[in-house]
């Protein structure tokens, strides 16, 4: 069956529950020798899981997995490597402490003689031929701490084809990456492709699957909406694909009346950043766009007293503020919806009312017990007016979906009173219709004279929410556009400075 | 749509019966099985009333001790703090001390003690495994130094009424004392709005940072407590035995910690119940005593405290593994 152009991997229709969602619903997909097949969808499309059942680590419910025509159970990473798949995450499995040469052959160094000792010499010219096919110079015996982000990937993508792969599956390569370097990383794609390997680029940046890809699969809740040729398609046809309704209803944007400034930074620096000015209006959404890196998470935090300012000044409301501790932005009406809401969000064992009032217990009764009635009450007003879908506000949220979760952590700053929320990533792992509600209900806040700094990486998201963008790159300031001014290439100029 | 909110306002009972629902069903029938098994002893004025006070001052700790686990810390350090309380009473006595000035001193040193092993944890960073082994050598060897290794005489009228008086003539004060504190640490941890925040950084401590709460604070004013609480066990076994030495409290650590995991406290911290200390410790000490009484060798009796700990928390996975399935 391994003919050229033959088919070498075909899913079909794969089925993957999770407690409550449907992750995968009847998906296939089929993948030809020598070819970059695009996997494209919005968070919480199935992108991931469809790829952690391939790579071994989810076990499907139904469907098949065909490897060169032959079936295969994948019951176990061990057999997806030895059947030539290979993974390469957005978060690397590089060791930093570790040397090039160590990190491609961990787990299986290469070693000679009866005692099995390590053959270190092997190694490093092995290592050599390898970084050789990827057409790159970089030192053996570098030690990974040592090398940029884009270097520790291509050290991946040598330990991926240092035994037989036939399979390479990159999820999401670029997202940490400059222009340069993506451009330097589709180069190898191209001469990997050029040897018969088959690749699975998995991406929600347009751009690229229109540079690199031969043929497109979209995937939207957890279903397949269709495969194409790239070059059958556009953008906009992608996008409506992937949404599965017009872009303007994908992302509801009005006009809110922008009043008087609320937020002003001077000069700020902390650890990850230096040199950030800004102002903040009342009822505006700002939106800061960064690469992974960029410092956008320190500065998020340095504003809400969690990351330790070094310099500059802050005031709100025209009121000098001193931010040491969450607790003090918290007194001065600043919110935080933070980037990983299950591990800096929410106490996922606890329930939904305890979560909501979490920022503020002192305000549950006069004394210094807490009233449990007037808890209640509080939970189930925001359950009610943001419309969190939950059976009671006794549930543990650790059982709500990503879209709930996200209002339960949005809930708590609407019961904190909060002028100026923060958002960091509103919208990660959330599906399109809870995303839909996200926003509406930013724009809801801003209309009813709250302020939003929201942080996104999504390109789409942050061009037509946000009513002004700045773009940050290796912790300061490179661009700032008006929505009418943003465009795709213009942010990922700036955001490469 | 309104009738449902009531119902909601006021809330609903859980109707699956919990652990320590339990816990407490396993302690009346062990109860009765003793009382039956080991009549007429056991159930007996002679028996019942040492067996509380013995085990007042382990569940006086292990109601505050609760209160640090929950918090995600630990304090292994209670079982020397009362090897140095009970030397450094008896010393303070034989220097011709007032009791009651005794008294402050010893609950004074206990805070201090509580205060060290906080600042080390919060301040410092040290993990509180690390740090409160570290410091239960260090207040027993001072307590050691204190006592030049002997046994000294503690006699007062004050101290000997914290371990051997009675209230109305018939209830033990130390029984009024452990009552006391659980009523206390319960409602705080149930009710009241300093509980809560214990139970939140116990669930997620960065979660709760970021929402504003003073973690260090909290976790240090729990180490303060607890400190102070073991020093009150100090001075209650100090009052039971009419001696202070710095090996008073040995091992005894080991066994507060055993009941509070016994009553279904997450070492991790986040989850715990004051009831289920509470029925945790009744549970090892009237099996402690049963066997004791029955004349059981001593070294049996260790392992059956073992056996039971292990059994209890095995059956504690095992029901979460089950729930955990049926999602």
């Amino acid at each position: 069956m391994s003919n050229d152009n033959g088919v070498v991997l075909s899913m079909e229709n794969i089925t993957k529950t999770f407690p409550g969602v449907v992750a995968l619903d009847n998906v296939s997909i089929d993948l030809n020798k020598g070819e970059v097949l695009g996997i494209l969808g919005e968070n919480g499309a199935g992108k991931s899981t469809l790829i952690k059942i391939l790579a071994g680590n989810y076990i499907k419910d139904s469907g098949e997995i065909f490897v060169d025509g032959q079936k295969f159970e994948i019951k176990g990473p061990a057999e997806a490597v030895a059947s030539g798949i290979r993974v390469i995450y957005q978060e690397l499995n590089t060791i930093n402490n570790l040397t090039v040469a160590e990190n491609i052959f961990i787990g299986e160094q290469l070693v000679k003689g009866p005692f099995k000792v390590v053959d270190w010499k092997a190694m490093t010219k092995r290592s050599l031929e390898l970084l050789d096919i990827l057409n790159v110079k970089l030192d053996p015996n570098a030690v990974l701490g040592d090398l940029t982000v884009s270097e520790k990937q291509i050290v991946e993508i040598a330990k991926a084809i240092s035994k037989e792969a036939k399979i390479l599956v990159m999820d999401e390569p670029t997202a940490a990456l400059s222009e340069e370097e993506t451009q330097s990383l589709f180069k190898i794609i191209r001469t990997l492709k050029s040897k018969g390997v088959s690749i699975i680029y998995i991406s929600h940046r347009l751009k690229e699957i229109f540079e690199i890809t031969d043929r497109v699969t979209v995937l939207r809740d957890g279903k397949k909406v269709g495969t194409l040729k790239t070059v059958d398609t556009n953008e906009n046809g992608l996008v409506e694909m992937m949404v599965g309704r017009d872009i303007k209803d994908m992302y509801p944007k009005r006009e809110v009346k922008i009043g008087d400034i609320v937020m002003e930074v001077k000069n700020l620096k902390a650890d990850g950043f230096k040199d950030i000015s800004f102002k903040l209006k009342r009822g505006e959404i700002l939106g800061i766009f960064g690469l992974l890196g960029s410092g956008r998470t320190s500065l998020v935090k340095a504003l809400f007293g969690a990351n330790r300012i070094k310099a500059g000044e802050m005031s709100v409301n025209g009121k000098r503020i001193f931010v040491k501790s969450p607790g003090i932005a918290k007194d001065g009406k600043i919110g935080l919806v933070p980037l990983d809401r299950k591990t800096e969000g929410l106490a996922l064992i606890m329930g939904v009312k305890e979560n909501i009032t979490l920022a503020n217990i002192g305000d549950l009764g006069k004394s210094f017990l807490i009233s449990k009635i007037q808890e209640r009450k509080k939970a189930l007003k925001w359950v009610d007016e943001i419309g969190i879908k939950t059976p009671s506000v006794d549930q543990e949220v650790n059982s709500l979906s990503g879209g709930n979760q996200q209002k339960v952590v949005l809930a708590k700053w609407l019961e904190s009173g909060s002028q100026i929320i923060i958002l960091n990533e509103p919208t990660r792992g959330i599906d399109v219709g809870a995303k839909i509600e996200i926003y509406k209900l930013m724009q809801d806040l801003c209309e009813r004279g709250s302020s939003i700094i929201m942080i996104s990486s999504e390109l789409m998201e942050i061009m037509s929410i946000a009513d002004r963008i700045v773009v940050m790159s290796k912790g300061r300031f490179t661009g700032e556009y008006t929505r009418k001014e943003a465009s795709e290439e213009k942010l990922l100029h700036s955001a490469c400075l | 749509m309104a009738e449902i909110k009531a119902a909601e306002v006021l809330g609903r009972k859980k109707s699956r019966l919990n652990n320590t629902a339990t816990l407490f069903i396993i302690l009346v029938a062990m109860f009765g099985v003793f009382s039956y098994v080991g009549r007429p002893f056991f159930f007996s004025k002679l028996n019942i009333i040492p067996m509380l006070n013995n085990l007042s001052f382990i569940g006086i700790i292990a109601a505050v001790l609760t209160m640090v686990m929950v918090s995600g810390e630990i304090d292994f350090s209670v079982g020397g703090n009362i090897g140095l309380t009970a030397c450094l009473v008896a010393l303070l006595l034989s220097k011709g001390l007032p009791g009651w000035l005794v008294v402050i001193i010893a609950l004074s040193g206990g805070l201090l003690m509580g205060a060290f092993n906080g600042m080390l944890v919060t301040v410092i960073g040290v993990n509180s495994i690390i740090a409160t082994i570290g410091t239960m050598f260090i207040w027993r060897g001072i307590g050691y130094t204190l006592s030049n290794g002997e046994s000294m005489l503690a006699i007062n009228p004050v101290i000997d009424f914290i371990g051997r008086g009675f209230i109305f003539k018939v209830i033990p004060f130390p029984i009024v004392l452990l009552v006391i504190i659980f009523v206390v640490t319960y409602v705080t941890m149930s009710h009241s709005k300093w509980g809560r925040k214990i139970y939140a950084i116990g669930a997620n401590p960065l979660a709760s940072y970021l929402s504003g709460i003073n973690v260090k604070k909290v976790k240090f004013v729990s180490f303060l407590l607890c400190g102070a609480t073991a020093a009150l066990g100090g001075l209650i076994l100090t009052s039971l035995s009419a001696v202070g030495m710095p090996q008073h409290g040995q091992g005894l650590e080991l066994v507060i910690v055993s009941s509070i995991i016994l009553g279904g406290t997450a070492l991790g911290g986040g989850r715990g119940q004051i009831l289920g200390t509470l029925a945790g410790v009744l549970i090892l000490s009237i099996l402690y005593n049963f066997l004791t009484i029955m004349n059981v060798y001593y070294f049996y009796i260790q392992i059956v405290q073992g056996s039971v700990l292990i059994l209890v928390v095995s059956t504690y996975e095992i029901r979460q593994a089950m729930a955990r399935r049926r999602i």
